[in-house]
């Protein structure tokens, strides 16, 4: 039971000039499940393992329920890790790889087997604990690294992409039986993925990270609805958001030569912006095919059976320029269709800082 | 991913035509044989009575035990193995004299082993400082430990002379023991480190995150895993220092020196004894022929695939 | 602003402790690398530098004349010095011949174990073999029993052949001590070769066929380039070694004229009973350039295959 805490905490590896992770600033409450998601080399990773107590705090602090652990060795901590590919010890067995935690805490022998068997039970693992590592398969090992962390019982889980080395539908299957574990034990989880399905699917919230900077820490429902700015609206949701860099028409923001509808709050905002900085997003759902609206030409169609998403090319500031629109499953539309595109749905204007423009 | 097995859809570079194949592991056959002659040889010699071995090479002969128990100066083919294990007792260094093969065997036996055992107390630290929680500049200190190798043994083999005699130290055990140690360590720093590489960093990690104490870590997580790695390197230098011979003639020459050493000294007094030189040449070489078989995959792995890897 | 204040001067005292730590840290990495540096460096380098002073005097053991200096004189005499030039000769074809030979060789055979065929695993070990044979019992088993005229086996076949038997050792020393380096040295080669060739790129030479490589253009063009380090360490490690051989010439040739290279003259005109510390260490000296020279190279290749391990 433990909340986390991190302070303006960086890290400056030695020898680079820009910090790896800049004064991250995070309160992660107690039995949350935080997802940190970002780009390879975002700082995701630096910052889970700041945590761990794995990369050292160059500056700032973090505390784990209320305890500066800034300066504390991993094994002073009480927290358990899943790493990428398990980092299981090859030559010990399951029960042997599970139970080394609580025998290194000289936890006696019965309550040890008893801790493992239980952990073993609850993840399935009953009739594979006398095997080593290596005869296990991948989605069993998986199991295994997190039996290792929950028979620990520590304050916090910290997983670093433990699902990427699983094939996609295990992936899948893995992901609802985690969420389901770590919402029953109640542990306080960071998990680091670069997965943004993953990060949607699983976190209570999402910490999308950039450059080693934080740039938006929500539910998954709000990082959908409402991005702080640009790299957010790009990176989460798929198919991605139209993001576009506006047109200037009749002193307000449009996409191909059409005005788009807006709030009088946004454009009054915007009175002040140059308008080529402004930039408009929309998601794929929310635009519609119909008989009214920006004019183009199918090139791409993408059936998945239940939804289509349309390719359209446009002219937008005199650049060919694709905007991708949802439509039902088992469309009409066909490549080298003439189409019309029309708003149907909220749209995200970010000013020329990136930042979102609220109404 | 094991260095002599390899994925079943791999070609060789020669064709693949079935004739062809078949002939080559026919030639292939013929060279290995070719080149395995002279050692067939050296045993088959072994074998022989004096007189049949001191004439026209023949394959038809009676064979005998009897040279490999004049060797050992034990009256019985059964009791040479009991001699050999005997001999593994350390002994007081006798003076002067010529050498007998119990007194040389034994000395190898201890210079060997100690030298061996000094390289991986010095070794292993070291290598688990460069591969496993490397300092700045690591690849430096590397090269200078590969560099010393490149320094001939003659650069130094007069100083050390001196030295070891100004010390009292020629003719003795130790002496041998303190520069095969020196020779054998940078080899065993460079494959070492190889080895203590290919241990995965989270191993080490999640035995942090899991209360393990440095020695915990190298004990339980560590070992096992390099234990292959740190047996053939061993091995290594067993072979390296078992067949020394030039510091061993140049300090050693004596009462306490070492297999290479007796074996020129029986061929330079008894050359005419070719069937009991070639047994006593097969006792000298087959402790560390074994081991090389033994060790022969990882061996080189450490060699080769440590640097490239 | 006040808070502002605190805070930083908290962080200042923050990253004192974090230097402090990692200073620490530091000595962690670096002591245990110590005892082996040390112990390497008193027992290799600080004699080195004796030869070096050694090599600038005028030093006889058997003579009560005290050690003197006399600068490079004992340099200048070695291009006038007869022996020492035989001697360097000697040197320089023995190693030449002896690395470029076992690497051919090791090449070949490498290539002939690179492919499944029965008994594979055997041949592999047979051929592993001589590079484990002590070197005195090499030399001795050569001599004796092939080079010999009477009793050698290669004589023995020539006979069969109505050739005469000739006394290889004596007659060509310096050929004869060659053919038992690459005897030995041979397996050393194509121990490395062949990790090289097992350790290539598979789907690149596939992609290779796939685009109408024949063999012979697939091995020129994507196996040697591909092998090149490993025949570079063959090399090296090769010329480290055999530029030093003493054993087989002690042993094949002993006190004969003809094959007698560097370290085995040094050694016969100082601790052998030459006595002639100065002069010899000179050469010491010369022998260890020639090192350097081929270590330089060496260690420009070494450096090359680091530089991909992170």
């Amino acid at each position: 039971m433990a909340e986390v805490r991190y302070e303006a905490a960086s890290r400056l590896y030695p020898g680079a000039e820009e910090p790896a992770v800049n004064k991250l600033n995070l309160d992660i409450a107690d039995g949350e499940l935080l997802v940190l998601v970002g780009p390879s080399g975002c700082g995701k990773s630096t910052a889970l393992r700041m945590l761990a107590g794995l990369e050292t705090v160059t500056s700032g602090s973090v505390h784990i329920n209320g305890v500066d652990v800034t300066l504390k060795p991993p094994q002073d901590r009480d927290i358990a890790m899943v790493f990428q590919n398990y980092a299981l010890y090859p030559s010990m067995t399951v029960a042997q790889n599970m139970g080394f935690a609580l025998k290194q805490a000289k936890v006696p022998k019965a309550e040890r087997e008893a801790q493992v068997r239980e952990a073993a039970r609850i993840l399935d693992l009953t009739e594979y604990l006398d095997r080593k590592p290596k005869n296990l398969s991948g989605g069993q090992r998986q199991r295994v690294a997190m039996g290792r962390a929950i028979v620990r019982k520590p304050q916090v889980f910290l997983m670093d992409e433990p699902l990427s080395n699983l094939d996609a539908k295990l992936r899948v299957q893995t992901r609802t039986e985690l969420v389901d574990l770590q919402a029953r034990l109640g542990v306080t989880t960071v998990y680091v993925t670069h997965d943004q399905v993953e990060a949607m699917t699983m976190g209570d919230r999402v910490a999308v990270l950039k450059f080693g900077e934080l740039q938006q820490v929500d539910a998954p429902r709000t990082l959908y609805s409402a991005p702080a700015n640009k790299f957010v609206a790009g990176f989460i949701g798929s198919p991605a958001m139209n993001l576009l860099d506006a047109e200037d028409v009749d002193g307000a923001p449009g996409i191909a030569g059409a005005a788009i509808p807006l709030e009088e709050s946004v454009l009054s905002q915007l009175k002040s912006q140059d308008l080529d900085q402004v930039a408009v997003g929309v998601r794929p759902e929310h635009l519609t095919l119909g008989t009214t609206g920006i004019e183009g030409e199918v090139t791409v169609v993408e059936e998945l059976g239940s939804e289509s998403f349309v390719h359209v090319t446009v002219s937008h500031r005199g650049e060919p320029t694709t905007l991708v629109v949802r439509d039902r499953g088992e469309t009409e539309t066909g490549r080298g269709d003439r189409v019309k595109v029309d708003f149907g749905g909220p749209i995200h204007v970010f000013g020329s800082d990136g930042l979102r423009v609220e109404a | 991913m094991a260095l002599f097995t390899r994925a079943p859809k791999a070609e060789p570079i020669l064709g693949q035509n079935r004739v062809v194949a078949a002939i080559l592991g026919l030639l292939t056959w013929i060279i290995g044989l070719l080149f395995f002659f002279p050692l067939f040889w050296l045993v088959l010699n072994g074998f022989k009575e004096e007189s049949v071995a001191n004439a026209s090479p023949t394959l038809v002969f009676d064979p005998t035990t009897d040279r490999f128990c004049d060797v050992t100066a034990t009256s019985k083919w059964v009791s040479w193995f009991t001699e050999l294990t005997n001999l593994c007792q350390p002994s007081e260094v006798t003076g002067g004299g010529l050498l007998t093969f119990s007194e040389a065997f034994s000395n190898s036996f201890w210079i060997v082993l100690i030298s061996t055992v000094l390289v991986m107390i010095l070794a292993v630290p070291a290598a688990y400082a460069l591969a496993i929680r490397p300092m700045r500049k690591w690849r430096d200190v590397l090269f200078f430990f590969i560099s010393t190798k490149f320094l001939p043994i003659v650069g130094i083999i007069m100083p050390v002379w001196i030295i070891a005699r100004d010390l009292n130290l020629l003719g003795t055990r130790t002496v041998l023991v303190i520069l095969y140690t020196a020779m054998n360590l940078p080899l065993a720093v460079w494959m070492l480190r190889s080895f203590f590489a290919e241990v995965p960093k989270e191993l080490i990690e999640a035995a942090q995150i899991d209360g393990c104490s440095l020695m915990g870590q190298l004990r339980q997580v560590i070992l096992p895993i390099v234990a292959p790695g740190l047996a053939a390197t061993a091995l290594l230098c067993v072979i390296f220092a078992w067949n020394e011979f030039f510091f061993a003639i140049q300090l050693n020459p004596t009462g306490a020196s070492t297999m290479p050493v007796w074996v020129n000294a029986q061929q330079n007094f008894q050359g005419q004894f070719l069937a009991e030189l070639s047994a006593a040449s097969v006792l000298a070489t087959f402790p560390v022929v074994i081991a090389g078989w033994v060790a022969q995959k990882r061996m080189i792995r450490g060699l080769a695939m440590g640097a490239i890897k | 602003m006040t808070s502002a204040t605190t805070s930083s001067a908290a962080a200042i005292s923050h990253e004192e402790e974090v230097r402090r730590l990692e200073r620490r840290e530091g000595w962690k990495r670096r002591l245990p690398i110590l005892p082996a540096l040390i112990f390497t460096i008193v027992v290799t380098q600080i004699p080195f530098l004796f030869t070096l002073f050694y090599s600038l005097t005028e030093w006889r053991l058997d003579k009560p004349d005290p050690r003197k200096f006399i600068g490079v004189d004992n340099y200048a005499s070695l291009p006038g010095d007869k022996f020492f030039r035989d001697a360097a000769w000697v040197s320089v074809q023995m190693t030449v011949m002896a690395v470029l030979f076992s690497l051919i060789v090791g090449t070949l055979l490498a290539i002939l174990l690179d492919r499944k065929f029965f008994g594979q695993g055997l041949i592999r070990t047979l051929l592993i073999t001589p590079f484990l044979v002590m070197p005195v019992v090499a030399g001795f088993m050569w001599k004796t029993q092939m080079f010999n005229a009477t009793f050698g086996v290669i004589n023995w076949v020539l006979n069969l052949f109505g050739f005469d038997s000739i006394e290889f050792a004596t007659r060509f020393p310096l050929a004869s001590v060659v053919v038992v380096l690459v005897w030995q040295w041979s397996p050393f080669m194509m121990l490395i070769v062949l990790a090289g060739l097992q350790g290539q790129d598979q789907s690149v030479l596939e992609a290779a066929r796939v685009d109408g490589a024949t063999t012979w253009g697939s091995f020129r063009q994507i196996t040697l380039p591909q092998l090149r380090p490993f025949l570079e360490l063959g090399t090296l490690l090769g010329a480290i070694y055999l530029i030093q051989v003493y054993d087989h010439i002690e042993v094949i040739v002993g006190g004969q004229p003809g094959a007698k290279n560097l370290p085995f003259y040094i050694a016969q005109r100082s601790i052998g009973g030459g006595n002639r510390f100065g002069l010899a260490s000179s050469y010491s000296i010369i022998v260890v350039i020639a090192s350097i020279i081929i270590a330089n190279i060496g260690l420009r290749v070494l450096s090359n295959l680091l530089e991909d391990d992170s």
